[in-house]
């Protein structure tokens, strides 16, 4: 598969990288996870509708 | 997308993704992760510069490297990758800053058409989500994929 062809496809092709484990489990970006956490608290998800395709 | 990518690495659960934006101020390693929220199968995406020394994760920095449109292409990418392992995730996400919420609203915006093909799009407007539209503020955005 050449570069053109990769740049086509939406779901990306995926290198395992097992050095990344260690950012698994820390808390990165915590403000941001804060801030979802409270807003899905205030306003929960949306109105559930019957998932479409 | 049809845009140029940055090749990706990530762990194998695809919560954490590394790739490496290239321009004029060099190689910066960038860092995508996913976290779980306190509500099931409710992650927030957040991106930022990762600190060669440490394991620190920058999201505030500008990294001016003249690549934006590529690194927003990349880290869309990796909504594909993650809602294809995780096809029942809902997506938070916002910026750090109110400009760097707006300049994923654009983004988002400039490419509506065909993320709505593939994923459900709402923006959090005056505490309530509403569907995704083109040209108006939101606070955060939300996304889950449709179903095959």
């Amino acid at each position: 598969m050449n570069i053109k062809e990769l740049n086509k496809r939406k779901t990306p092709i995926v290198t395992i990288n097992k050095s990344l484990e260690k950012l698994k489990n820390q808390p990165l970006f915590q403000d941001k996870v804060d801030k979802a956490n409270e807003v899905i608290r205030k306003v929960g998800l949306p109105k559930k509708k019957k998932r479409v395709s | 997308m049809k845009l140029p990518k940055y090749p990706l690495e990530a762990e194998k659960s695809l919560m954490v993704f590394e790739f490496t934006s290239s321009g004029p101020k060099g190689q910066i390693k960038k860092i995508v992760k996913y976290s779980e929220t306190n509500l099931k199968d409710v992650y927030n995406l957040a991106f930022g510069e990762k600190r060669q020394s440490t394991v620190e994760i920058d999201d505030k920095t500008i990294s001016n490297n003249n690549d934006i449109d590529m690194v927003l292409a990349t880290v869309a990418s990796t909504v594909y990758a993650f809602t294809d392992k995780y096809p029942d995730a809902w997506i938070f996400a916002t910026g750090s800053t109110k400009a760097r919420t707006k300049l994923y609203r654009m983004d988002i915006g400039k490419y509506l058409l065909e993320i709505k093909n593939d994923f459900q799009v709402f923006g959090l407007k005056d505490d309530e989500w509403v569907k995704f539209e083109k040209d108006t503020e939101y606070d955060a955005f939300l996304v889950q994929r449709k179903l095959l």
